[in-house]
């Protein structure tokens, strides 16, 4: 009988080793680095981005990293110079400025490191920067799905567009992302024919100060048929600012980006007609495969990772069922 | 013109005058005089005491002349305690009390580290600005955490902290008035005001005048913490949700409402009024014009230039009645 335990132990100790070296032979991208260097930073939408890159990591068996710079340009391209000096397999860098990071992409490329771009690309594009290839939502694509879903709302209700007014709202209004969404949604303005629009500085991050802006615009600016926050923050105050300015659901049509509680609730409650979701689980997750995949087989595929346009309750009902597990 | 003259002696007098002037530039000259429509002073009452009641205390310590930057960090970490407390089932009465107290602990380091090391409080508040957030980004993961479910609106917590009375007035600027007029009393009127203005003013001689000048700085340090725990639980029943970008700004914008409000940076000068008038000044300012249609990206920068403005005005009166 003690025999018989021994065999079974001996037995089971060795198909748990087979099994784990087969499980460790599985991952295939053992030993390798990879470093994302971003501008993210105070929100919650990078913790997301995180989470995609270390479950691909988990998956291919390889380290990655990331870098969160706070918006701080200097700092990013410092933290990106040491990514490089630790010659890692790949970087995947968010390139937030269209010419500051033209040579250190050129530099790091020359010294043999691939460098991909992720989140927010050249506004030209590979014509702008030598990044081998972009992975992240098109901004401007989905600031123009938006914008679209936004018009055509108010033409459902019958308002005439000729004398629409846009207000767009940015927590920070020279940043890329600002830049290049409001291109998408003036773009849509003029295939509805409509003409006048303003970018409201919201004064920042803080919630607070984004809010009281916002309010203080309805207030003066009762022609205000639109009003899109072009970040989360500003997106996420759109419901207070309207309530406050005495506004009912739908009076004005608003939409935005990202998925906070408040956004989803003003979707409930009808003051905000959609919102966009970057699926930015998407953008951390693909970049360490598509280096993992560079390394290997030399690929080098763009991939459009966004805008999934929340509108309905179903669509809230998923995403408030995936944002505990930083998925969504 | 005596009297006129008196009046201009006291400190916050100047802010005063350019209060009453912005205020009736506004009303006359908003379109339809929107600046005084009952929704637009709504909205301000609501906003503006988040930063007020911070830069109360901000106030007291810089008259005790000492800074506190770690407030834009304070307050968002004393929200996630909030927000944490009610999802581990603890009543929001509580999860208040706890995130108060969590906000005089981290007040209390401050204070510590100053008063112990000697270090300039630009430098230990610059440092625990930075060490609470990466610790609540760390803790946080920067997720936001959704808490109506544990404080419906209409509920009576709700009312009591982002509620209205009469069905109009925010609740909000009623705590800011509590706040500012209990501060002002401890300021002005009872003995710990004096040993916070002696501490400020001249600390060698306030310490041989028998003041414990390291526990009057390390009380003001707690006070400015327990003041940024309780406006962390009031914005976040107002906006329904925890958010790792709450204070965000706060620690340059409560100095740059103090200083409006005529409180010296060099410690020993200030008073309750002139900081309760520098927390409404800015915000009025900022809703002033845009509601005056001033492009809203030029805002910024007059924030900016009034702010100046404020100090040599403040400069040039008392130079020149004082």
């Amino acid at each position: 009988m003690k025999r018989a335990w021994i065999v079974v132990l001996v037995i089971s100790l060795l198909v748990f080793s087979a099994s784990w070296v087969v499980a460790q032979e599985a991952k295939p991208a053992e030993g390798m680095y990879f470093r994302l260097v971003t501008h993210g930073g105070d929100d919650p939408f990078w913790a997301v981005v995180q989470k995609g890159a270390n479950d691909a990591a988990k998956e291919l068996g390889c380290r990655v990293d990331i870098d969160l710079c706070g918006g701080d340009l200097a700092l990013q391209q410092k933290r990106f110079q040491e990514a490089v000096a630790l010659k890692p397999q790949g970087i995947a860098l968010v390139i937030n400025d269209d010419t500051a990071w033209d040579k250190p992409v050129e530099d790091a490329l020359a010294q043999g490191i691939p460098v991909i771009g992720m989140n927010n690309d050249d506004s030209q594009g590979a014509a702008g920067n030598a990044r081998l290839c972009y992975i992240g939502q098109s901004e401007k694509a989905a600031a123009y799905r938006l914008a679209r879903k936004l018009f055509d709302t108010a033409k459902a209700k019958g308002i005439d567009l000729s004398k629409a007014h846009v207000a767009m709202a940015a927590e920070v209004p020279g940043a890329n992302y600002a830049k290049i969404r409001s291109s998408g949604v003036i773009e849509a303005m003029g295939e509805y024919g409509i003409t006048s629009y303003e970018i409201i500085d919201a004064g920042g991050l803080e919630m607070t100060t984004v809010e009281a802006r916002e309010t203080s615009y309805l207030l003066a600016h009762p022609e205000t048929t639109f009003l899109i926050g072009l970040g989360g923050i500003c997106t996420d105050r759109l419901t207070a600012s309207l309530k406050a300015a005495g506004r009912n659901p739908g009076e004005v049509i608003a939409g935005g980006f990202d998925t906070t509680p408040d956004t989803l609730n003003g979707i409930r409650e009808g003051y905000i007609t959609a919102t966009i979701d970057q699926q930015q689980y998407l953008q951390g997750y693909f970049a360490v495969y598509v280096l993992y995949l560079y390394n290997k087989y030399g690929f080098t595929p763009n991939i459009d990772t966004g805008g999934y346009l929340v509108d309905s309750p179903d669509k809230i009902a998923l995403i408030e069922k995936l944002s505990p597990l930083h998925v969504r | 013109m005596e009297r006129f003259t008196k009046f201009l002696r006291q400190r916050a007098a100047s802010t005063f005058l350019v209060f009453v002037g912005l205020v009736i530039i506004f009303s006359l000259f908003s379109p339809r005089h929107v600046f005084i429509n009952a929704r637009n002073i709504a909205a301000l009452g609501k906003l503006f005491p988040d930063l007020g009641v911070v830069a109360l205390g901000v106030g007291m310590l810089m008259i005790c002349g000492e800074f506190d930057l770690s407030v834009a960090s304070v307050l968002p970490f004393c929200a996630y305690i909030f927000a944490r407390s009610l999802y581990v089932g603890i009543a929001p009465v509580w999860g208040m009390v706890l995130a108060i107290l969590v906000g005089c602990g981290l007040g209390w380091i401050n204070g510590f580290l100053t008063v112990k090391t000697r270090m300039p409080s630009f430098i230990t508040t610059l440092g625990t600005l930075m060490f609470w957030r990466g610790i609540l980004y760390v803790w946080s993961q920067m997720m936001p955490l959704g808490i109506r479910q544990y404080i419906p609106t209409g509920s009576s917590f709700e009312k009591v902290f982002a509620g209205t009375i009469v069905g109009f007035f925010p609740v909000q600027s009623l705590w800011f008035a509590l706040f500012a007029v209990v501060l002002g009393v401890l300021l002005h009127y009872h003995r710990f005001g004096n040993w916070v203005y002696a501490t400020g003013d001249n600390r060698d001689a306030a310490r041989a005048m028998g003041i414990n000048t390291d526990w009057v700085k390390t009380l003001c340090f707690v006070i400015v913490g327990a003041l940024c725990g309780f406006v962390a639980c009031m914005q976040s029943v107002r906006i329904g949700s925890f958010a790792a970008t709450q204070g965000i700004g706060m620690e340059l914008r409560s100095i740059a409402a103090c200083v409006v409000g005529g409180t010296s940076l060099r410690g020993g000068v200030g008073s309750m009024s002139g900081v309760t008038l520098g927390a409404l000044t800015i915000p009025i300012l900022d809703n002033g014009l845009i509601l005056l249609r001033v492009p809203v990206f030029g805002i910024t920068a007059f924030i900016g230039l009034a702010t100046i403005l404020f100090v040599v005005l403040n400069t040039y009166v008392e130079r020149r009645f004082r």
